[in-house]
């Protein structure tokens, strides 16, 4: 799509937003690299355990969380928060002033993000899911978020006179929840933590809150903008947008308890977890309705963009994913499959397949209008996008199988536990294979990005009058 | 939908609604959990850690065990996880909140790459700590086709001057087994690991968890 002879006022957003979008987007990738190698580690490890066997540094259960927390803080953070603010400020053709302080609390947050690596690394982690980093770390976070966020709340406010477009109802929503998440969840667990018997409930109460309340939001409002706004049409229903907001908003904050089945909650909790994981199929079959639907007879164009290759892709997995996780809330089905690597498949269908497969597009789509250079196509993204897919597809159904036979195995008192871990092992080696291509697409993409940024560095033209996607 | 404060104050409710059902009603009912008399024994359950494990938590919990290991039993209609321990002694039962009210933080757990440790101290408890320290100092010497990492990073390997240690982790093989004349000795932080490794036991009788009995 080409946006030619942009107005003054949008270029104006634009060079607003260069410096700290850029930031956030460049830090991001370089913690997706860093996340999907320890990953790739940590996984290499679950099938050849003497491979990097010995210093504490690069045992597995330090190396884990990093990948995790790198991916999902470093990484997919970094990139919404980045996505949150062009969006905010294209929707509302509101400029951002005084940019100095976000690029600033950009800085922080990765520092903050770099410290909290080398603290789980070095064993100061509590190893509480998603708040290993200590106490101190996740302050620094905090304040550094506080500043960003409210660079996009003033953005919002900002904003010029009309409909408030269903994007930023998602970015304004996910801008407050994620602070009232972290703040909670810090405090109860981390700073001051309560007794034992009342963290577990907390802890998966924040785990998917992060997920359904923090990355979901941000990686559907880039859907919402982007797939209407490549094709030049409009999405397909407003009132379906209105249901499928409140209603995700309303279910999605409740699911978490349903992992815990059986575990030690009041039963009425997981019952809560339960009802709401089915409840919540509502506002994700509406939302997919909407998204899809807006794509209906246009699947042409995703030969020609990328970026709405990435998003349709992302949103079609959003289905998928939130199916999957109605499927694994049910009594029977959480009973067989959790503790088993059906959950790290699933983990890695939201986080990778659904909220990187919306960022990367949005990531394409931002970056020319932000620096006035097209990506240099050489088919190096189509390679991002093939590898990626191929693999992560690889990698989830091997990890869920491999889960399946291991949740059997666990499941059967006659069955010693050392099978379930022999016959979840070639489905890990699977999984291994898999992350590896996985890290070669995230390199690809980190090249794409750290190019371009060279390019732009180089020449100092001014922003063209055409760019294109 | 143009109205800002409808769009804040409904963000508002629904996060709220479920931070008031899950978060503070937890933190108001099982936060409040004690342990609770128990007649036959004069103490309490759960009892009381000893400062060793207090101390051994916070190893477990650098190196990242709760990643593979749960401590997590369900109850017999939903799980294996009973059946899983038919000679336990007293028998064991599904772990309720309390269980985990000496845990800080309680390591209920997600996965299960390696076995459940909630009933770990149960099996083992005596003259169980020298082979603890052989399976932490290297897992696949005991148990063949383990995938646990080796721990020998909170163990020393030193000369033996003099009379050999009667700390050293006896009958050690492998790769990693001490040379003639050396021995390996638990650092700190091995001792009170293996110290909380064996206090884990949750089938202390509980009113709202009583002891399965067996079929």
């Amino acid at each position: 799509m080409t946006t030619s002879a942009r107005s003054p006022q949008v270029e104006k957003v634009d060079a607003s937003l260069r410096l700290p979008v850029l930031i956030f987007f460049g830090s991001a990738a370089l913690w997706l690299v860093v996340g999907t190698f320890l990953a790739a580690v940590a996984l290499t490890k679950l099938v050849w355990p003497q491979f990097l066997d010995g210093p504490a540094f690069l045992t597995y259960g330090r190396i884990a969380p990093a990948a995790v927390n790198a991916l999902v803080y470093g990484w997919a953070s970094s990139a919404g928060l980045g996505i949150a603010l062009w969006l905010l400020a294209r929707l509302g053709r509101a400029p951002l002033n005084y940019a100095v302080l976000p690029v600033v609390a950009g800085l922080v947050w990765n520092f903050g993000v770099f410290l909290g690596l080398l603290a789980i690394i070095g064993g100061y982690s509590r190893s509480i899911f998603l708040l290993e980093f200590p106490g101190f770390v996740s302050a620094i976070l905090f304040v550094a978020y506080l500043f960003i966020a409210v660079w996009g709340i003033v953005l919002f406010r900002n904003r010029a006179a009309g409909a408030v477009f269903v994007s930023a109802w998602y970015l304004v929503a996910a801008l407050l929840w994620f602070p009232g998440l972290y703040f909670t969840a810090n405090a109860l667990l981390v700073w001051h933590p309560v007794p034992g018997p009342a963290q577990a409930p907390i802890g998966a109460w924040f785990s998917s809150g992060i997920v359904n309340l923090w990355l979901a939001p941000i990686a559907l409002a880039a859907a919402f903008y982007l797939i209407p706004q490549i094709l030049g049409r409009r999405l397909l229903s407003y009132n379906l947008s209105l249901l499928g907001f409140w209603s995700f908003a309303l279910f999605a904050a409740w699911t978490g308890m349903a992992q815990l089945i059986g575990g030690p909650i009041p039963a009425w909790m997981v019952s809560v977890g339960v009802v709401s994981s089915i409840l919540l199929f509502i506002p994700v079959l509406v939302i997919s309705i909407n998204l899809l639907g807006t794509m209906q007879g246009s699947y042409g164009a995703l030969r020609w963009s990328p970026s709405l290759l990435f998003t349709v892709t992302g949103a079609g997995v959003f289905l998928l994913a939130y199916v999957q996780g109605t499927l694994l809330a049910l009594p029977g089905v959480a009973a067989i499959f959790h503790f088993t690597d059906v959950l790290i498949g699933h983990g890695a269908l939201l986080l990778f397949g659904f909220v990187s497969m919306v960022f990367f597009g949005a990531i394409y789509y931002i970056v020319p209008r932000l620096t006035g250079r097209d990506w240099n196509g050489d088919g190096l993204i189509r390679w991002h996008f093939w590898l990626f897919v191929g693999a992560l597809g690889v990698a989830y159904v091997s990890l869920t199988f491999g889960g399946m036979v291991q949740g059997f195995a666990l499941n059967d008192p006659g069955v010693r536990f050392a099978s379930s871990v022999g016959f979840a092992t070639p489905f890990r080696l699977v999984a291994v294979l898999s992350a590896l291509a996985l890290l070669l697409a995230s390199n690809i993409f980190a090249h794409l990005f750290f190019r371009t940024m060279l390019a732009v560095l180089e020449e100092t033209k001014p922003l063209p009058e055409a760019v294109t996607v | 939908m143009n109205r800002t404060p409808l769009l804040i104050f409904g963000a508002f409710l629904t996060f709220g609604s479920a931070w008031l059902g899950l978060v503070a009603y937890s933190y108001v009912t099982l936060g409040q959990l004690q342990p609770v008399a128990d007649e036959n024994t004069g103490g309490v359950n759960p009892p009381p850690l000893s400062g060793l494990a207090v101390a051994g938590q916070k190893v477990y919990a650098a190196n990242g065990c709760v990643y593979c290991h749960s401590q997590d039993i369900r109850p017999r209609y939903l799980s294996a996880d009973i059946a899983r321990e038919p000679e336990a002694e007293p028998p064991v039962r599904r772990t309720v909140a309390r269980d985990y009210f000496r845990d800080q933080p309680a390591f209920v757990g997600f996965l299960r790459i390696g076995p459940d440790l909630a009933n770990y101290g149960l099996e083992k408890r005596v003259a169980a700590w020298n082979d603890l320290h052989r399976h932490l100092y290297d897992s696949r010497e005991v148990v063949s086709g383990s995938i646990m990492p080796s721990y020998r990073y909170l163990y020393k390997m030193r000369k033996i001057s003099g009379q050999p240690s009667n700390e050293a982790v006896t009958g050690l093989t492998g790769p990693h087994a001490p040379a003639p004349g050396f021995e390996v000795v638990p650092t700190e932080d091995a001792k009170v690991l293996a110290a909380y490794l064996l206090s884990l036991k949750r089938n202390d009788p509980l009113p709202e968890a009583p002891v399965e009995t067996k079929e």
